[in-house]
């Protein structure tokens, strides 16, 4: 068994982040506080991580081990979790997680995270004062815009180069045609092959009779 | 001529009368710094130790928890969130310096309600039987002069299938480990407290006790001997500190 001590640390900067990111959406957190004294417990597939999410006031805290009444059970990786927390519209099965108790509290904790707006200006602001907080707040956002629309439009890009600038692969149309023509083949062997056998019993009985 | 009963102070043998007021001396002390002693000794480690005790402590909305030696009140202002106003957590410390420092420390963090502060002897607990769902003592043990009187007080006033959680300092897994403790317990932390508390004989009581104290596999066979049903532990940091678990059958 791993040291306490390191899973301790891990939950503790998990639930720092989280409530110091609640901090400044003031108004997430007073939604939150509706969901005081409900949990959830996460079975995560990868990373490998079991965890429990405890509502305590308006904040949340995380807990290795939770003995006390457990809402929802969710499985599935922390990707998928991520995802389906972050989208009102995701469905866990869609996502490969598994829901068992009430899905009544992740419906309400899609629906509260989805208004999520934090003010990632307000902690720098009370650094350095509102007006440079303002201007890096405004470069900050730009680059997350920029880095966001790349990231998203990066896997269709790779697909491209790759396919198309190195050809490593064949591009997806002439891939899909391929796959289809597979497909029919396929269907035709097996007809083919059904007929043969038809043929071969005919030719026994004849030799019989 | 009757011997007169010792017991150890640190790596001093002292009559066991002097013991409790040897101590308190050294909690007078140290009282006003102690938190930040804390830090400064363990590195902030110290707060994971408590985070896993109170996992490991099942507390629930609530029910009643006694937090022995509480002393500025770390473990207490956690369970109070836990245990919300239908719960209470009573803070309970032999030393009025400890128990002063924590009981103001809560109430400057706007914890109270159901936060109650006492000063007891773990010995002889001020309470009636059955009356707590789980009891917790953090880096106290060590200092109670009779440590089996304790734990047994402790199991009277424990509701059945009530907790005990003893957390404490303990005996490093790795020799390597064990040397670097030693060498860290002996010379820096004396100096340490000779340079932010100005009292290096107070830590360096602390380092002995720690020494003095029973190992693992000791401390959980006298919770067994004092009445605990299913007593286990778990190291932590190495074993520099343990935590020890039993229940009240």
């Amino acid at each position: 068994m791993s040291d306490p001590t390191f899973r301790a640390g891990f939950d503790a900067a998990l639930e720092t982040t989280i409530n110091t990111a609640l901090q400044y959406d003031p108004a997430t957190r007073q939604r939150l506080s509706t969901l005081d004294g409900k949990a959830m417990a996460l079975d995560l597939t990868a990373p490998k991580l079991q965890c429990c999410l405890c509502i305590e006031g308006d904040q949340v805290r995380v807990r290795q081990q939770w003995e006390g009444e457990v809402s929802t059970h969710l499985g599935g990786s922390a990707l998928a979790f991520v995802r389906l927390i972050k989208d009102p519209d995701a469905t866990p099965a869609g996502l490969g997680v598994s829901v068992s108790g009430s899905s009544a509290l992740l419906a309400e904790l899609q629906w509260i995270l989805s208004g999520l707006d934090i003010d990632w200006e307000a902690p720098l602001a009370e650094v350095i004062g509102d007006i440079p907080a303002h201007s890096i707040g405004g470069v900050l956002r730009d680059a997350a815009r920029w880095l966001g629309d790349n990231l998203n439009r990066a896997p269709v890009m790779a697909a491209e180069a790759i396919s198309e600038e190195w050809q490593l692969t064949p591009p997806q149309a002439q891939f899909e045609a391929f796959v289809d023509d597979l497909a029919e083949v396929s269907l035709a062997t097996e007809r083919l092959e059904a007929r043969v056998r038809l043929l071969q019993e005919q030719f026994s009985r004849r030799e019989a009779e | 001529m009757k011997d007169r009963k010792t017991t150890h102070f640190g790596y001093q043998e002292v009559p066991v009368e002097e013991k409790a007021g040897r101590v308190a001396d050294v909690f007078h002390s140290v009282a006003a710094r102690y938190d930040v002693m804390n830090d400064l000794m363990s590195g902030g480690v110290h707060r994971l130790w408590k985070r896993f005790t109170i996992e490991l402590s099942g507390a629930r909305r609530g029910q009643t928890i006694l937090d022995i030696a509480g002393g500025t009140g770390d473990l207490t202002a956690r369970f109070s969130r836990i245990v919300g106003a239908s719960g209470q957590v009573v803070l309970a410390d032999i030393n009025e310096s400890m128990l002063r420092v924590g009981r103001d420390r809560l109430l400057d963090r706007g914890i109270a309600g159901n936060v109650v502060p006492v000063q007891a002897d773990a010995q002889y607990l001020p309470f009636p039987d059955n009356t707590f769902d789980c009891i917790t003592i953090a880096f106290g043990l060590r200092n109670v002069t009779d440590k089996d009187l304790a734990l047994r007080s402790m199991l009277r006033v424990l509701k059945p299938g009530g907790r005990l959680l003893v957390l404490e300092f303990s005996k490093p897994q790795s020799k390597l480990l064990e040397k670097v403790y030693d060498q860290y317990s002996f010379r820096l932390l004396p100096f340490m407290g000779k340079l932010i508390a100005n009292d290096a004989d107070s830590y360096r009581y602390l380092a002995e006790s720690i020494r003095m104290h029973p190992d693992q596999e000791t401390l959980k066979g006298m919770m067994a001997d004092a009445g605990f049903v299913d007593c286990e532990f778990h190291n932590m940091t190495g074993g520099i500190v343990a935590l020890h678990r039993g229940i009240k059958p």
